[in-house]
């Protein structure tokens, strides 16, 4: 089934009009905006304590240095802008309100205390080391577990046991269910730290208008419309004189989908001193202050029948949350992925308790997958274990919980509506086109051929895409609109400006969206142009995260067309004296149906629309044509799919070979093909990165060990699998346009795919893996063990 | 330290001279001086491969170098490979080949490849990947990146 055929511009590989400047080197990055007169250029003071209390700062020195204009402190700071916050309103979330800078104490190694506003990069650079802050130290709680023992150091006063969010859940009658099964099988999951890490560190330009009242703020920012709300309420300017400008991005992954401190003190120093401010960051502070994500524990137990069945399961998931509640997420998004745990499955009986602990490291935040690729590491690798335990393979294990055809529509059991999908299609296929049979009937025999112990594991997973305010007011975050929107102007000349609410990090969206725009229009490709990325231009959204743009901006697009349709059709049917329901509009020009001969051109009819042709527009028509419309989707989209990996792993050394990888996935319609290969495909070795070498690395003091690239590891094109991918296509039925999203899934498949292989290859020696990163330190252990256990 | 001293580079065939001082960083020189800001800046410590230039034809980080060190030499940069209309063959193979997302690490992977095609103008797929082993890139996953420079060979192949 390939519905997406039918169209002229949806469903075909396009090929990216971002590319030609990009190639060139002429794309503007933030770093590569034009110089601005007059610009001062921020370097932040960072704190070299996980906590502590800060005796004192003494700026004399830094502020004496050449080329320095002033250095701020925590105090100074504090009299132009307010704390950020994220007011969840959620009963068991407990506020923890950030300074920009700190004045008191500081929680995280990292933390900025101070702020040196320089003439250039080098001498911010050099005055950074003049400025002395003179901390005491206090005790440290970097672990989940160290933050939760009893009399562990507080990260917040009024916090007394470092939970910052806590939610319990259960179906009814769980504690009987738990029972009714023939055995109940444990296991306890653990995941490395992560960091995002695009390749373009973050940065942001803050430009005071010309009449000096107002601010044009460039950011690297994923979120241009939260960030402008956010910057005016904590400066107190008003929303309307700010205007947020997003250049090209190099990658976001969710780290640039928070609101940060140094964007915040920029637009405040730029206001106070009338002057263009400009911030760019290094790798360290990157891999020190942006948000990190997946440093979650779970306990996890299912009950299941002989067959393999699992009739309840209850998780326990905690997650490090670090120092803060970043914006505008706050701390709950990842323990809460604890409601996409059951996935693809028909557990009918569920149980949760998500948690997330503050401890003294960086604020964790909402990054390419969120919880659910260690969620699947969770419940796929429950599959497996099911499978050991009752000798059934673990293929069958999950296509006898899987989620039928028969049963859709279905509400699963945390309320959440799957619509349409192919879960037990694409396991399906993915088994046969990873000849998953053959692998299992040759595996005895591989394991001793070379030495080398080899595993296939699998990944059978449900994203959460294109959330709806309904969604995010379930979560408590009100603060998130929920909709996305466009803007469509057919301007006088004929051609089509479509302005969105989203800011693409290389997503490609001025390709598709353009795509989404000409299909519904009816225009030509090459004379629709899309904006994103600018408040001053697009209208209000959510903008681009959480695998949302297809569908929310995707929806809006084809709402707002459809009005533009609507008016191009009433004006074309006037000039044809034909009626409106007879005009079809196709390739840029109006026709009458069945007779294509009769036709006017969008020009022609933007020229009547605009009076510059002497034509007369229809009785009562306005002039012009222009149209915005908005989209709030439901709760949830889900797309499904299914990443097969076949690895091998070297005794001696632990180091892990992936040997194959199939993937089969499901986003519904697609808008481009190749677009969408390309996201799963990144987000494969992104998940691979996690799965195998990626991990932000604290010592038990919170002190930060890797941060920087050489001791952060990320896949290099030596370390990459060819993938073998399909697609089944189950449009929507509940989003407008059919889309899915896709953003997030490489990830989410691969870290599962990759584990899953990994403890295959290794239950034969009966050595259980159970964590993330699987580095080879770890199996070279787990090897060591299992011989030593044999001995 | 702030002293500048002028410092004369020829870059994409041009001669530059610019006073700066013996620090300055040769990324920040062609990004800041020179006003070419297609080489980027991703970790400054010779990891990521997004400033990647080259140095005498020979790939080199421009943000491990002094732009004093190199005076004397011929830098080349991405700005060097397009004509006004037309793509160089390895950046429209990255264009065919979708081997580009976000584009930041972009400039950098064109010039490994520069160098790679110039010294194995018929390189194996082993060889591509260990050329391309010197650069980062979070969103394409790679594979496309290998495609379009079997690609960019083959076009480069028939018209040299």
């Amino acid at each position: 089934m390939n519905p997406s055929a039918g169209g002229n511009y949806i469903g075909r590989s396009v090929l990216r009009r971002e590319d030609d400047y990009l190639l060139r080197g002429k794309a503007r990055f933030v770093d590569d905006l034009p110089e601005a007169r007059d610009q001062l250029h921020l370097g932040f003071v960072m704190s070299m304590h996980a906590h502590a209390s800060i005796v004192s700062i003494d700026t004399s020195e830094a502020k004496a240095a050449p080329g320095i204009v002033d250095v701020l402190t925590g105090r100074d700071i504090a009299k132009l802008c307010q704390p950020i916050a994220a007011n969840i309103e959620h009963p068991g979330h407990r506020r923890s309100r950030r300074p920009v800078l700190a004045s008191d104490k500081v929680r995280f190694v990292g933390e900025h205390v101070a702020v040196v506003l320089a003439e250039n990069p080098y001498a911010a650079q050099d005055a950074i080391d003049l400025v002395n802050v003179d901390y005491a130290p206090l005790a440290v709680a970097s672990e989940i577990e160290a933050a939760l023992n009893v009399g562990a150091p507080l990260v917040h006063d009024h916090i007394p046991d470092n939970i910052v969010f806590e939610e319990q859940f259960a179906t009814e009658c769980f504690q009987e269910a738990m029972r009714s099964g023939d055995f109940v099988i444990k296991e306890r999951f653990r995941s490395g730290r992560i960091a995002g890490l695009p390749i373009e560190p973050r940065g942001c330009l803050a430009v005071p208008d010309h009449i000096g009242d107002g601010l044009v703020f460039y950011s690297s920012t994923q979120i241009p419309h939260m960030l402008r709300t956010k910057i005016a309420r904590s400066i107190g300017l008003a929303e309307s004189r700010i205007r947020v400008v997003v250049p090209a991005v190099g990658g976001g992954f969710g780290t640039k989908a928070q609101v940060y401190p140094e964007e915040i003190i920029a637009a405040a120093i730029a206001m106070k001193y009338r002057r263009p401010v400009k911030w760019i960051q290094d790798r360290r502070e990157e891999l020190l202050t942006n948000i990190h994500a997946r440093d979650n524990l779970f306990e996890i137990e299912a009950a299941v029948t002989n067959d393999g069945v699992i009739v309840a399961l209850r998780v326990e998931l905690s997650a490090n949350a670090g120092a803060y509640s970043s914006y505008p997420f706050g701390s709950i998004v990842e323990p809460l992925s604890a409601r996409e745990l059951i996935g693809p499955y028909r557990i009918r009986n569920y149980a949760y308790r998500a948690r997330a602990v503050a401890t003294h490291t960086c604020p964790s935040g909402t990054i390419r997958g969120v919880g659910q690729p260690t969620c699947f590491m969770a419940i796929e690798g429950m599959m497996d274990r099911i499978g050991r335990r009752l000798d059934i393979d673990p293929a069958e294990v999950r296509l006898r919980n899987i989620i039928k055809k028969h049963d859709l529509p279905y509400v699963n059991a945390v309320g959440v509506r799957y619509d349409t999908g192919s879960y037990e299609a694409s396991l399906r296929r993915a088994l046969e086109l990873a000849d998953y049979n053959d692998f299992r009937r040759r595996q005895p025999a591989d394991r001793k051929a070379d030495g080398k112990y080899r595993g296939i594991g699998i990944c059978n997973f449900t994203e959460t895409t294109g959330s709806g305010a309904a969604a995010w007011r379930a979560d408590g975050m009100t603060h998130l609109p929920g909709f996305d929107s466009a803007l469509i102007r057919v301007e006088p000349t004929g051609e089509i400006t479509a302005y969105i609410s989203h800011a693409s990090g290389g997503q490609g969206h001025l390709t598709t969206f353009a795509q989404i725009v000409a299909e519904h229009v009816g225009a030509r490709l090459e004379n629709v142009t899309i904006v994103e990325g600018d408040t001053g231009l697009a209208p209000y959204g959510t903008n681009t995260l959480a695998s949302r743009s297809a569908v929310t901006g995707g929806g809006a697009a084809i709402r707002a067309s459809a009005k533009i349709a609507a008016k191009l059709k009433r004006i074309a049917g006037h000039i044809m004296e034909a009626a409106t329901e007879d005009i079809r509009l196709e390739g840029g020009f109006a026709h009458i149906v069945g007779a294509p001969e009769m036709k006017v051109s969008m020009r022609q009819i933007a020229e009547t629309a605009y009076s510059i042709n002497g034509a007369t527009l229809p009785d009562g028509e306005d002039y012009g044509i222009e149209a915005v419309d908005y989209y709030d989707p439901p709760l949830a989209t889900v797309a499904n799919g299914v990443h097969i990996a076949t690895v091998s792993v070297e005794p001696e050394t632990g180091r892990v070979t992936i040997d194959d990888y199939v993937v089969v996935h499901d986003c519904g319609r697609m808008i481009n093909p190749l677009v969408v290969d390309g996201q799963i495909q990144g987000g494969s070795v992104q998940g691979i990165g996690e799965a195998l070498m990626e991990e932000v690395v604290y010592d038990s003091e919170g002190q930060h060990l890797n941060a920087s690239l050489l001791e952060y590891l990320l896949p290099t094109a030596l370390d990459v699998p060819k993938f073998r991918l399909e697609h089944i296509e189950t449009p929507t039925i509940d989003a407008v346009g059919g889309f899915k999203g896709v953003g997030e899934s490489g990830v989410i498949g691969a870290l599962a795919a990759i584990v899953n292989a990994v403890a295959d290859a290794l239950s034969g020696i009966g050595a259980n893996v159970n964590r993330v990163p699987l580095r080879p330190a770890y199996l070279r252990s787990l090897i060591r063990e299992a011989q030593r256990i044999a001995r | 330290m702030n002293d500048k001293k002028p410092i004369r580079l020829n870059v994409n065939g041009r001669q530059y001279e610019r006073p700066v001082e013996a620090r300055y960083l040769l990324v920040d020189f062609l990004r800041h001086e020179i006003g070419l800001k297609g080489t980027h800046i991703g970790c400054e410590q010779g990891v990521c491969g997004a400033c990647t230039v080259l140095l005498d034809g020979r790939t080199a980080r421009s943000c491990l170098h002094f732009a004093i060190a190199v005076q004397g030499s011929e830098v080349t940069t991405v700005e060097a490979l397009a004509s006004d209309e037309r793509l160089h063959p390895i950046q429209q193979a990255f264009h065919e080949h979708h081997a580009l997302q976000c584009g930041y690490c972009t400039p950098g992977f064109l010039m490994t490849t520069l160098e790679l095609l110039k010294r194995n103008p018929d390189p194996s797929e082993s060889e591509i990947r260990a050329a391309l082993a010197n650069n980062i890139c979070r969103c394409t996953g790679y594979n496309n990146i290998v495609l379009a420079i079997f690609a960019a060979a083959r076009a480069m192949g028939k018209n040299g």
